[in-house]
C-alpha cells in the first residue's frame, strides 16, 4: 500500500516537474537566406529554432576570406528582426563568407552554419520605382506611355551593374503578356485597343542576378476611340459641306453659263434664209421652198449697161490662200455686178438671183470656210452630181427659168461657195496678172477644172472675145476662156439667146479640146451653167486650152 | 531620251564607284588600324571600351556555365565549414572588393590590375583545355567552352591592351603602365602555383576572377568615357 502511495506521489511530482519547467536548450535556428539588393551590400535573416521556453538570444558569427578572426554581425536591426545586415564596409563582394547563427539560452545553445561561396548569387534588387503609365490618346493609333526608374541605391550610373528590365502587361479579361526592355526605363505600347483598361508590373534584374519582385500594379484605361474626337469630326463635316453645297449650286445655277465656257458651240453651217428643217423633209416643193422661199427677188430690170463684167471662175489654191480681206473686198464688186446681172434677169428668175446673191451674202460668213474647202478638197467638188441632173433636165427655156434657176442655184448650194471665191478672186485681180488654178473633174455631168496656169486679166478677156471662142450676144453671161485656164464670164441679158449661143459653144468648144473626153462633159454643163444668174461659176471648172 | 541618259550614265557609274570605293578604303584602314598600328582614330575609345567589355562578359558567361557544368559531376562538398579560400593563384593580385575601392584607385593601377588578370590566365586556362581534351568523360559541349575560354583570354588581352594604347595616346593615363606584354616575368612567379590547383578550383577561381575583370572595365569605361551606358 505504502509502495503505490509512494509511486504515485513520486508520479505527480515527476508530472508536476515536466509541466512547469519546460524549458531546455534552444532549438538549433535555420539560416534562411541572404540577399544583395545591389550588390554592395547584404543582409541574411534565419528562422529561429525552438527557443526551449526560455529568453533564447541569438547571434551571428562570420568568417570571411582573406580576414582574420570571427566577426560578429555588425547589424542586427536594419534588416529586421532575426537577421544581419552588411553594410557596405562589411560587404566584399567576391569574398566568400562563412556564416554562423547561434542560439543562446539559460540552458544551453545551438547553431547552424552558413556558406557564402559567392554574393554575387544572392544579388536580388528590390523592383522598380514611380512606375506611370499614360494613356496617349493620339488620333492615328492610341498608345500606352509606360515609364519607371531603378531601384533605390542601385548605382548605374558608375557602371557597377547594369539593370535589366521586364515589364508584363494585362488586359482585362485576357492574358499576362512579358516584354523585356533591355536597360529602358520607357516603353510605348502601342498594341493596345481603345476602351480597355491595363495593368502594369515591373520588374529588373542586375547583370546575371536574380530577378526582383513584380512591382505594384498600375492601372491605366484608354479612352474609347472617337469619344473625344466625334464632336470634331461632326464640326470638320459641317465646315466641308457649306462649301461643297455653294458649289454645287453655283453649278446648277449657271450651268448654262458653264456649260458655254466649257463647251463652247461650234458654230454649224448655216445658210442664211435657208431653212435647214426643210431639206430634211426630203420633198422637192420643200426643198425649192428651202432654197427660195421667202425671197424677194428686185424687180428685173433690163440690162442697159454695156459694161460687161467678167466673172472669173477659178479655182487656186494660190487665190484661196490670200488674205480674206481682199476676198471681202472682192465680194463688193462682185456684189455690184450681181445687182446689174440681176437687173438683167426676168422677173422669174428673180427670186433666183435673190436667192443667189443671198447665197452670195451667206457665203460672205463663210468665206473663210470656203477657202478651206476649195483649197483642201477638190474632190468634193465632184459631189456636183445630183444637181447637176437637174439642170440639164431643164434645159435652157425660158418657160423654166425659175426651175433653171432652182437649178442653177442648187448647184451654187453646193458648190457655190467656191465659185463666189473664184469669182471673187478674179475680180480683185484683174487689173493685176494671177495665178489661177481650177478644179478639173470628170465626173459625169459635173464640169469643172482646174489647172493652173497663169491667166492674163481682164485684158485676155477681150482677147477671148476677139478670138472668138465665145460670140455671146448681149444679157447673158457666158463663160470666156482666157488663154489657160481663167474662166471669164460675161454676163448677158437672155437666158435664151445665151443658151443657143451656148450651143454654138458647145460645138466650138468641143471641137477647139476634143483631147479630153471630158469636154463632151463640159459642153453639157456649159448650158446648165450659163443661165442668166450668170450662175455659171456653179460649174467652175470650165475648160479652155 | 536614251541618247540624253547616255552621257549621263557614265558620270553616275564614276561617282559611284568613287564613293564606294572611298568607304572600301576607309574600311580597310579600319581592319589595318585593329591589326595595331597606332594613329588610327577614327575608332572611338568608348566603341573600344564596350567591345572590351562585351568580351569579357561572354567570357565571364562560359566560365560561369562551366563551372556549374563541373558542380554537376563533381559535386564538392558545398557548404563546408573550413573552406574559407580556393588558393586561387591569383590570390596575390590586390584586386580591389568592391565598388568604392575601384573608383578610388587611380585609373592607371586599375588597368594594371586588369592586365595582371588577364596575363596570369593565359597559361592556365591553356592547360586547362588541354586535359579537358585528354580526358574524354567530359562531353564535347565542355570541350569546345574550355577552348573558347581560353581563346577568348587572349584576345581580351590584346584588346585591353590596345584600350592602354588609346588612352596612353590621348593622354588620359600617363604611360607609366608600360608594356605588360612581358609577361614572362609574371608567369615565372606564377607558374608553380597554377599548377596545384585541380579543376574545380581553376574554374571557380577563373570564374570570380573574369567577373572582377568585366568589372572593373566597367568602371574604368564609365570613369574615362561616360558617354552611352553609364
Amino acid at each position: 500500500m505504502m509502495r503505490t502511495h509512494l509511486s504515485l506521489a513520486m508520479l505527480c511530482v515527476m508530472s508536476a516537474a515536466g509541466v512547469c519547467s519546460s524549458t531546455s536548450a534552444p532549438g538549433r535556428p535555420s539560416l534562411l537566406g541572404c540577399r544583395s539588393p545591389e550588390k554592395e551590400t547584404f543582409f541574411c535573416w534565419w528562422e529561429p529554432g525552438s527557443d526551449g521556453g526560455l529568453p533564447t538570444e541569438y547571434r551571428l558569427f562570420y568568417m570571411r576570406e582573406n580576414l582574420r578572426g570571427v566577426h560578429e554581425c555588425p547589424d542586427y536591426v536594419s534588416a529586421g528582426k532575426n537577421s544581419c545586415f552588411f553594410d557596405k564596409g562589411h560587404t566584399s563582394i567576391w569574398a566568400e563568407y562563412n556564416l554562423r547563427v547561434v542560439a543562446t539560452n539559460a540552458l544551453g545553445n545551438a547553431s547552424s552554419d552558413f556558406l557564402i561561396n559567392d554574393v554575387m548569387k544572392y544579388v536580388k534588387p528590390y523592383p522598380p520605382v514611380n512606375v506611370t503609365v499614360l494613356a496617349n490618346s493620339s488620333t492615328p493609333s492610341p498608345y500606352l506611355q509606360i515609364q519607371w526608374k531603378s531601384p533605390p541605391n542601385v548605382d548605374v550610373k558608375s557602371g557597377w551593374v547594369t539593370a535589366n528590365y521586364e515589364l508584363r502587361i494585362k488586359q482585362n479579361g485576357k492574358e499576362w503578356k512579358n516584354v523585356e526592355t533591355g536597360a529602358q526605363n520607357v516603353l510605348n505600347l502601342y498594341s493596345v485597343d481603345p476602351g480597355a483598361s491595363y495593368m502594369v508590373q515591373v520588374r529588373c534584374k542586375l547583370d546575371h542576378g536574380n530577378w526582383s519582385e513584380w512591382s505594384n500594379p498600375t492601372f491605366a484605361k484608354i479612352p474609347k476611340h472617337g469619344q473625344i474626337e466625334i464632336p470634331f469630326w461632326i464640326l470638320v463635316f459641317a465646315f466641308a459641306l457649306i462649301p461643297l453645297l455653294a458649289t454645287i449650286s453655283i453649278l446648277v445655277l449657271k450651268r448654262k453659263l458653264l456649260k458655254q465656257w466649257f463647251l463652247p458651240p461650234i458654230p454649224g453651217p448655216m445658210i442664211r434664209g435657208v431653212d435647214i428643217q426643210l431639206f430634211k423633209s426630203g420633198r422637192p416643193e420643200d426643198v425649192v421652198n428651202a432654197l427660195i422661199g421667202n425671197q424677194n427677188y428686185p424687180p428685173m430690170m433690163p440690162w442697159t449697161d454695156q459694161v460687161e463684167e467678167y466673172l472669173l471662175v477659178s479655182d487656186s489654191d494660190a487665190w484661196q490662200l490670200t488674205d480674206p480681206y481682199t476676198f471681202h473686198k472682192k465680194k463688193e464688186n462682185l456684189i455690184i455686178g450681181l445687182h446689174l446681172e440681176s437687173e438683167i434677169q426676168h422677173r422669174e428668175s428673180a427670186p433666183g438671183q435673190n436667192a443667189w446673191e443671198k447665197a452670195e451674202e451667206s457665203k460672205e460668213e463663210t468665206v473663210d470656210l470656203e477657202i478651206s474647202n476649195v483649197s483642201q478638197s477638190k474632190s468634193s467638188l465632184s459631189n456636183m452630181e445630183p444637181t447637176k441632173l437637174l439642170i440639164e433636165e431643164q434645159g435652157c427655156p425660158s418657160t423654166k427659168k425659175t426651175l433653171t434657176l432652182t437649178n442653177v442655184i442648187q448647184p451654187l448650194a453646193n458648190t457655190s461657195y467656191v465659185d463666189f471665191q473664184q469669182r471673187e478672186n478674179f475680180w480683185d485681180n484683174s487689173p493685176t496678172q494671177a495665178e489661177y488654178s481650177r478644179v478639173k473633174e470628170v465626173n459625169g455631168e459635173t464640169i469643172l477644172i482646174l489647172n493652173k496656169e497663169k491667166i492674163l486679166p481682164g485684158s485676155d478677156v477681150q482677147e477671148q472675145e476677139v478670138n472668138g471662142e465665145v460670140n455671146a450676144p448681149d444679157d447673158y453671161s457666158r463663160v470666156k476662156e482666157v488663154n489657160n485656164d481663167l474662166l471669164l464670164l460675161q454676163k448677158h441679158d437672155s437666158a435664151d439667146s445665151y443658151c443657143k449661143k451656148k450651143e454654138d459653144h458647145y460645138t466650138e468648144w468641143t471641137s477647139q479640146r476634143p483631147t479630153t473626153p471630158s469636154e463632151g462633159e463640159h459642153s453639157k454643163g456649159l448650158c446648165s451653167e450659163m443661165v442668166e444668174s450668170g450662175y455659171v461659176n456653179s460649174v467652175p471648172g470650165f475648160s479652155d486650152k | 531620251m536614251s541618247a540624253h541618259i547616255r552621257p549621263v550614265s557614265p558620270v553616275f557609274v564614276v561617282l559611284v564607284c568613287l564613293a564606294f570605293c572611298s568607304r572600301l578604303s576607309s574600311m580597310k584602314a579600319a581592319s589595318i588600324c585593329t591589326n595595331g598600328q597606332t594613329g588610327c582614330h577614327f575608332i572611338s575609345l568608348a566603341n573600344l571600351f564596350d567591345r572590351v567589355i562585351q568580351h569579357s562578359a561572354r567570357m565571364h558567361g562560359i566560365s560561369n556555365d562551366l563551372h556549374s557544368e563541373f558542380e554537376l559531376y563533381f559535386l564538392p562538398s558545398k557548404n563546408q565549414i573550413g573552406r574559407v579560400s580556393h588558393n586561387c593563384h591569383t590570390s596575390t593580385i590586390l584586386t580591389p572588393n568592391g565598388k568604392e575601392n575601384a573608383q578610388r584607385i587611380a585609373r592607371e593601377e586599375l588597368t594594371e590590375v586588369i592586365l595582371k588578370l588577364l596575363v596570369a590566365w593565359r597559361d592556365p586556362l591553356w592547360h586547362f583545355h588541354q586535359d579537358m581534351a585528354q580526358h574524354h568523360e567530359f562531353n564535347n559541349f565542355s570541350s569546345n567552352k574550355s577552348l573558347e575560354m581560353s581563346d577568348m583570354v587572349h584576345e581580351l588581352r590584346k584588346g585591353v591592351q590596345k584600350v592602354v594604347e588609346k588612352m596612353q595616346m590621348l593622354g588620359i593615363i600617363s604611360t607609366s603602365i608600360g608594356n605588360l606584354g612581358t609577361p614572362e616575368a609574371l608567369l615565372a612567379s606564377n607558374s608553380a602555383e597554377w599548377r596545384l590547383m585541380n579543376d574545380y578550383d581553376l574554374l571557380y577561381c577563373f570564374r570570380r576572377d573574369s567577373n572582377k575583370i568585366q568589372h572593373y572595365l566597367k568602371i574604368l569605361k564609365c570613369r574615362i568615357v561616360p558617354e552611352n551606358g553609364c
